[in-house]
């Protein structure tokens, strides 16, 4: 048993964060939003300079730590950038990678490549290639249309479980960010001749949102070591995961805004833009019900390992 | 990092589940029924994993345990809880009467205690709360006063204490001085059960029987070798007390064993639940899951020694709100059958989930309450010091 993050994992994280805070944070987001080729211009050469687009994270448990790191603070400042996607391609000249609907294509800053990998939860596999320019919308200000074309052949497999988990890390990113947001605000902010954090309504949500960050960055740890350990077991496992980091985002947000009263929904704050950014992992391909669903459909194939239910892996490993 | 608990804790599990197996007849409930057969299957599996060296496996070896892992401790917490406690009312000393007693105890207590916990030979019950001290437990009225002839005079009364018809030993909180703050002037008492002056009424409950009763105290006369720890700072050993205590249930593990044993007791019945209600006994194995990975984090600190208040508390949080969801997802899946109990004609899995459902009504009750805890964890948040 060993709880710890490998040093190489953190230090990557500390390294990542460090230079996104540097190049304004948030303020990323916002400027593209306003410049979307900020993306490409300032996000792509910074994660570059960091090694993070040449990151291995199919190699060994370490490497995708430290994958799992970078998502995480790059959810805290809503980078403007398909991080997961790209570290499952694990760079070079290999297209990026997003899983999608089939009934409607679509991939979060799907204009930055040309061609890309897209999968459906199932594994069936498409070609494709964006269709026009970012929707522009509040919720997902840089979403794009793709058009898919079936590939003759499955062989490049895009490793659905993967980005559902590192997709799960920027969410906690966005989640930790959030609540520390909203710890500052209710410490700060004065009502009634006192902090708002006084108030014991507010306390608890304070609480509950603290329980279900910490739940959720536990669950992502021991997940990304389950597509280790448990290799028959990676979808059940990632969509078990997606299932918690989907709900806790429901609750931590929702919390968080109304902690924040109306300065959370204004974009001079940082909340909103992370709140708004946050969306289209959580929407894409699927929510919380249909989440749960495929979970629901997985468990029946596969199993959900436990300490009273074994998964494929435990079974396959028991009858030799 | 690694999430494998290690050859040695899995092989006691598995060893954990063959005696369980050999020695818990069927449909076992625990110790906390009307039928006092249940208690004393509970007696003779304590002395049979005394025997086996297993009952207080974690404890250090100079107190008479096995010296094992806090993750082998872990698994004993997990077998047990998960098969209804078949240590029944003697989890709480090997839990946390006994490292309290460690912690605090002279030489000469623990040479008393500790051996005869080890051994499955005692059982405690703990006199902490009060009619008006629950959650403010600060509050407590129980009087100790000096004895002319030495030792300690208590009087006043405690509630819930459970198993207190059962036990031999009460771990006592009772006021020493009136002067100061509230949580000062507090002190623990080792008191017999025996003593003349203890009179214990059981208290009809939901949860079952023995799990609340009234114990009162009228000058009942204890020596001045009972105290644990120091006089009037009995505060400090109540807090380490419920440190352990919080962590000592692992609900998580019941959930888990209920979720899964239901789904296959259902068996063709299964697909024709609602598909929402399905879909919320999905959720509740993620949960548990959550619930088991926040207690290890718990257990992890535990066994580097840094043990966090609001950690603890952050684990419980979770863990209670999962017993309570799992109870209801339960329930409702039992339908017309959700009223049965282990009683009934053909009650499913013997009644276990109506069991389950009872007890966990005080899941966020019972060590602190869940607003307790809540303010705990918002404590630690709001001065930026939570995880």
């Amino acid at each position: 048993m060993n709880l710890e993050l490998p040093d190489v994992a953190s230090d990557f994280g500390a390294a990542a964060e460090r230079a996104f805070t540097d190049a304004g944070g948030v303020d990323l987001a916002r400027r593209a939003e306003e410049r979307p080729v900020t993306r490409s211009e300032v996000v792509a050469p910074l994660l570059r300079s960091l090694g993070a687009l040449d990151l291995q994270v199919a190699d060994d448990l370490d490497t995708a730590l430290a994958g799992g790191e970078l998502c995480r603070v790059a959810g805290r400042c809503a980078l403007p950038y398909p991080v997961t996607a790209v570290l499952e391609s694990g760079g070079g000249d290999r297209p990026p990678a997003a899983i999608i609907d089939p009934l409607l294509p679509r991939a979060d800053h799907g204009d930055l490549f040309p061609r890309w990998r897209l999968a459906a939860i199932d594994g069936r596999a498409w070609d494709g290639r964006p269709e026009g320019p970012p929707l522009g919308t509040e919720l997902g200000p840089f979403v794009v249309d793709m058009a898919t074309t079936v590939r003759p052949d499955q062989g490049d497999t895009v490793d659905v479980p993967m980005l559902v988990t590192l997709a799960a890390w920027q969410t906690l990113g966005t989640l930790e960010r959030a609540l520390e947001l909203a710890v500052e605000h209710v410490n700060t902010r004065q009502q009634f001749g006192g902090p708002l954090a006084r108030f014991q309504a507010v306390q608890f949500q304070i609480a509950d949102a603290t329980v279900a960050v910490q739940s959720l960055r536990e669950l992502a740890h021991f997940t990304l070591w389950r597509l280790w350990a448990a290799p028959l077991d990676r979808l059940v496992d990632a969509l078990a995961l997606r299932a918690h980091a989907l709900e806790s985002a429901r609750d931590v947000l929702r919390t968080c805004h109304q902690l924040h009263g109306a300065l959370g929904f204004c974009d001079e704050h940082d909340l909103s833009i992370l709140s708004r950014h946050a969306q289209p992992p959580l929407r894409l391909w699927a929510g919380l019900e249909a989440t749960t669903e495929q979970l629901m459909a997985a468990i029946d194939h596969t199993g959900f390992d436990s300490l009273f239910g074994a998964g494929a892996t435990a079974r396959a490993a028991r009858d030799g | 990092m690694d999430y494998d608990l290690g050859e040695q804790a899995e092989g006691l599990r598995l060893r954990l589940r063959r005696l369980i197996e050999e020695h818990l007849p069927e449909g076992f409930l625990g110790a906390f029924t009307d039928d006092p057969e249940d208690l004393a299957i509970t007696q003779r599996f304590c002395k049979l994993l005394a025997t086996e060296g297993l009952l207080a496996k974690a404890w250090p070896a100079e107190y008479g345990g096995g010296g094992g892992s806090v993750w082998e401790q872990t698994v004993v917490r997990e077998e047990m809880w998960a098969h209804h406690e078949p240590r029944g009312p003697q989890y709480m000393g090997i839990n946390w009467v006994g490292p309290a007693i460690m912690r605090f105890g002279t030489p000469e207590q623990q040479a008393l205690h500790l051996p005869a916990i080890a051994a499955g030979d005692v059982i405690w019950c703990q006199g902490f709360s009060e009619p008006d001290a629950g959650s403010d437990l600060a509050s407590l009225a129980t009087r100790a006063t000096p004895d002319p002839a030495g030792g300690w005079r208590i009087t006043g009364q405690k509630v819930w204490t459970s198993y207190a018809l059962m036990a031999q030993w009460c771990i006592l909180a009772a006021r020493t001085a009136v002067k100061g703050a509230k949580h000062e002037g507090i002190t623990m008492f080792l008191v017999p059960m025996e003593s003349q002056g203890i009179t214990v009424r059981p208290i009809p409950n939901l949860l079952g029987p023995h799990h609340l009763n009234e114990l009162f105290l009228d000058e009942v006369s204890v020596g001045p070798d009972d105290v644990l720890g120091q006089v009037d700072h009995g505060w400090t050993v109540i807090r380490e007390a419920l440190k352990f205590e919080r962590i000592g249930i692992a609900r998580y593990a019941r959930c888990d064993r209920l979720l899964v044993l239901l789904r296959d007791a259902l068996g063709g019945r299964w697909a024709e639940l609602p598909e929402a209600l399905r879909a919320r006994w999905t959720r509740a194995r993620v949960h548990a899951r959550a619930a088991m990975v926040l207690a290890y984090r718990v257990v992890d600190a535990q066994a580097k020694g840094i043990v966090d208040d609001a950690d603890a508390s952050v684990a419980r949080v979770a863990a209670t709100l999962c017993d309570q969801e799992v109870a209801e997802v339960l329930l409702e899946a039992l339908a017309a059958q959700a009223v049965d109990d282990g009683q009934t004609r053909h009650p499913v899995l013997h009644g276990a989930v109506e069991d389950h459902w009872r007890y966990a009504q005080a899941a966020t009750v019972a060590s602190g309450t869940i607003e307790i805890q809540r303010m705990l964890v918002a404590r630690a948040a709001l001065a930026g010091e939570a995880r």
